[in-house]
């Protein structure tokens, strides 16, 4: 690692402060990686400002000495987006944490890029309001890095993803403008929305420094279900019959396997003890007694139908948050096998034969390795993870799995779905952006960050190489 | 063995409360009610004692208003065989719950009544002893675990500082601790159950009991606000704050 120039040192100093840079390898480790673990942080600086002003010196600073910028927020991504790997200065926004202009006749509020989720969500709740993405990182996770993500979560089937919370947003581009993008307006078609370019753009176009995010009414007595049903199939008969009937905030599934790890790593109850291959589980909300009868006579349809073999249903708010957890704790839980992850989507009528395909490719090419299938399902979004078997070395695990990987994405290509549904392309995807996207359509995405950042210096080598 | 449990609907315990604006009382309009978490516990270690085939009938009761029936549906989903419900309306008192209870002892003759050790609205603590005072049988209060062992029943009791084990004669009241059991979740199918099983409701008079209230609520009010903290500039500063401002050293 190259060690900082005494010219460069002070003149980051002179944007942010003298205390807000930091050289030091704690600092690199704690700034310089998101949850993945698969490269090691090696920047240059941390920096840390405190204004949209302060960034725009940063990215002037940038271009002037020819440095790249890496934004972080929360770090809590899954692709190493926000991954400082190569001598790049890392531009972290913790410090643009504050909430104001809350306006409870348009339902927004402008947050700087720094709030954490969860920091949002509970200004929302004390103002009688929602925000209503949520996932299992929310308590670190910022909203800057939820719009760099388009982050998604649990509550897609319902409310969509971050994309359709965001009111507008202000960016600094590569070049040091400050933008501000649509300004709050629920309808404005006058020309291009270039907002919804920085949706989802990983830091790519630039540093999202803060944004008027859309609120919600808050749900009304939210009931969970959990239902067990013999196959996948069973589980997008099931979903097909709720949905038809009944709006859901949220449709998701988990394996045996999955729930099993969970019970015994978390110290859960399972929530009953006939035996199932896969899990459901259904959220939704009880206006009156109507909907939770129009719930219970579903299950009964279901169960004579033969596509679910037990369930049971939340009785409290703790009940709620206690079986919630039995598919947000599975992330955590699976993280001491370090597993390989993969974020794959197709439409959802699709899932179950994709999911089969898929299914039959792994289990013949890891028969020896334990896989735990999750996801929200609802949007037709499943989580495939490999745990490595611990006897086996990380190198060779993770090369086995880049291999199969390509067959997995080739099944992808063939079903028009995704290869990364919620999580982004950052380092660990980039390889495989083909797999998604035609070349025409990744040879305009190189041209769009052109217009935004001539010298490519903003968060260079992710989502595509230039 | 027939068994007696008591349940009580309260504010579902994870709703934060608000006081109502005129400061009368606690606002429940529109707020999520649930089983008293000590009371699904009594649930749970009653359903328990009939599936190891020591109880030979659950008896779920409740006392209150109209809406309390859900929380008795919902012991009857999680395996109790039958409800009563004790209509009455208005704040009763833990004194006035405990005749009520009282009356349906007398009724229905259980060999072992369970309750929650204390209701998280009214965290009272009083109704188990007064039923047991009104009964005139032996109470196993705090409990942390249970067990019929012929005609005795013993009781090991959450004490300060260690467990203590009783051995209690039977019929006997227990009243339950957080450690007893984990409650199940109400199975779906067993919900649709529940819905056909019987459930009779009582007045107050049917059990030769008066609702008389001895207490009145003056006023409920949320606790002071929590003032900003301040971030001091160095150690000196905060050493200063802490001798002049706070004078906790000197």
């Amino acid at each position: 690692m190259a060690a900082i120039s005494p010219d460069i040192l002070s003149a980051l100093q002179a944007c942010v402060g003298t205390e807000r840079v930091f050289t030091d390898a704690v600092s690199f480790e704690h700034y310089g990686r998101d949850w993945t673990r698969v490269h090691t942080p090696a920047p240059l600086a941390v920096v840390l400002p405190g204004s949209a002003g302060e960034v725009q010196a940063l990215v002037r600073l940038a271009l002037a000495h020819k440095l790249a910028l890496v934004p972080s927020g929360g770090r809590t991504g899954l692709s190493a987006g926000a991954v400082a790997h190569n001598g790049e200065v890392v531009v972290a926004l913790d410090r643009l944490d504050d909430i104001t202009d809350f306006n409870p006749v348009d339902r927004t509020v402008r947050c700087g890029a720094g709030v954490i989720t969860a920091q949002l969500q509970a200004f929302a709740a004390d103002q009688g309001f929602f925000y209503p993405v949520d996932f299992a990182s929310s308590g670190s996770s910022q909203i800057g890095g939820n719009i760099s993500t388009n982050a998604g979560g649990i509550k897609v089937i319902r409310h969509g993803m971050t994309r359709d919370w965001v009111a507008g947003l202000k960016i600094v581009t590569g070049s040091g403008e400050l933008l501000d993008l649509n300004r709050g307006l629920v309808k404005n078609n006058a020309g291009y929305d270039l907002r919804q370019l920085v949706i989802g753009a990983e830091g790519t176009l630039g540093i999202v420094v803060e944004a008027t995010m859309r609120l919600d009414r808050p749900p009304k007595d939210l009931a969970v279900l959990v239902l067990g049903t013999p196959d996948m199939k069973a589980v997008m008969q099931v979903l097909e019959t709720y949905q038809g009937a009944m709006d859901l905030q949220a449709f998701e599934f988990f394996s045996e396997l999955a729930l099993q790890k969970v019970v015994v790593h978390q110290g859960l109850q399972r929530p009953f003890a006939t035996p199932a291959e896969f899990y459901a589980l259904l959220e939704f909300e009880q206006h009156s007694d109507a909907d939770m009868e129009q719930a219970m006579a579903l299950f009964e349809h279901c169960v004579e139908q033969g596509w679910v073999v037990d369930g049971v249903v939340s009785q409290s708010v703790a009940q709620a948050q206690s079986l919630w957890r039995l598919r947000e704790d599975i992330s955590e839980t699976i993280s001491r096998w370090t597993p390989y992850k993969n974020d794959i989507s197709t439409t959802i009528a699709r899932v179950p034969e994709f999911l089969a395909e898929v299914e039959a490719v792994v289990s013949a090419s890891y028969p020896e390795f334990e896989i735990v299938w999750f996801g929200h399902i609802g949007d037709g979004n499943v989580h495939l993870n490999v745990l490595k078997p611990d006897t086996l070395p990380m190198a060779e695990f993770q090369q086995r799995c880049g291999e199969v990987s390509r067959w997995v994405f080739e099944i992808v290509q063939r079903y028009e779905g995704s290869i990364s549904a919620e999580h982004g392309v950052g380092l660990l995807k980039k390889d495989y952006l083909h797999y998604s996207r035609s070349e025409l359509e990744i040879q305009m995405m190189r041209q769009i960050k052109k217009v935004f950042d001539p010298q490519g210096i903003m968060n260079p080598g992710k989502i595509f190489d230039l | 063995m027939k068994v007696l449990v008591a349940v009580k609907r309260v504010v579902d315990y994870n709703v934060k409360v608000r006081a109502k604006g005129d400061g009368t009382d606690v606002d429940l309009n529109n707020v999520k009610m649930a089983i008293n978490p000590f009371c699904e516990i009594a649930v749970e270690e009653a359903v328990r004692l009939k599936e190891a085939g020591v109880a030979t009938e659950v008896i779920a009761v409740s006392v209150g208003a109209k809406p309390c029936q859900e929380q008795i549906r919902t012991a009857l989903a999680l395996g109790a065989d039958r409800g009563i419900h004790v209509e009455a309306e208005g704040r009763l008192e833990p004194l006035v719950i405990a005749k009520l209870l009282k009356g349906v002892v007398d009724k229905e003759e259980p060999q072992l009544v369970i309750l929650g050790k204390q209701s998280i609205d009214g965290d009272n603590n009083q109704t188990g002893q007064m039923l047991g005072a009104l009964a005139n049988m032996p109470q196993g209060t705090f409990a942390s675990e249970i067990k019929v062992e012929g005609d005795k029943l013993n009781v090991i009791r959450e004490v300060d500082g260690g467990l203590q084990t009783l051995s209690l004669s039977l019929p006997a009241i227990v009243t339950t601790d957080l450690r007893l059991n984990e409650p199940r979740y109400a199975s779906l199918p067993n919900i649709m159950k529940a819905k056909k099983k019987q459930l009779d409701v009582y007045t107050p008079e049917d059990l030769g009991v008066s609702v008389t209230s001895h207490v009145s609520q003056l006023k409920v009010e949320p606790p002071a606000e929590r003032k900003a903290g301040i971030k001091v500039e160095d150690v000196a500063q905060l050493v200063d704050k802490l001798k002049n401002e706070a004078k906790v050293i000197s």
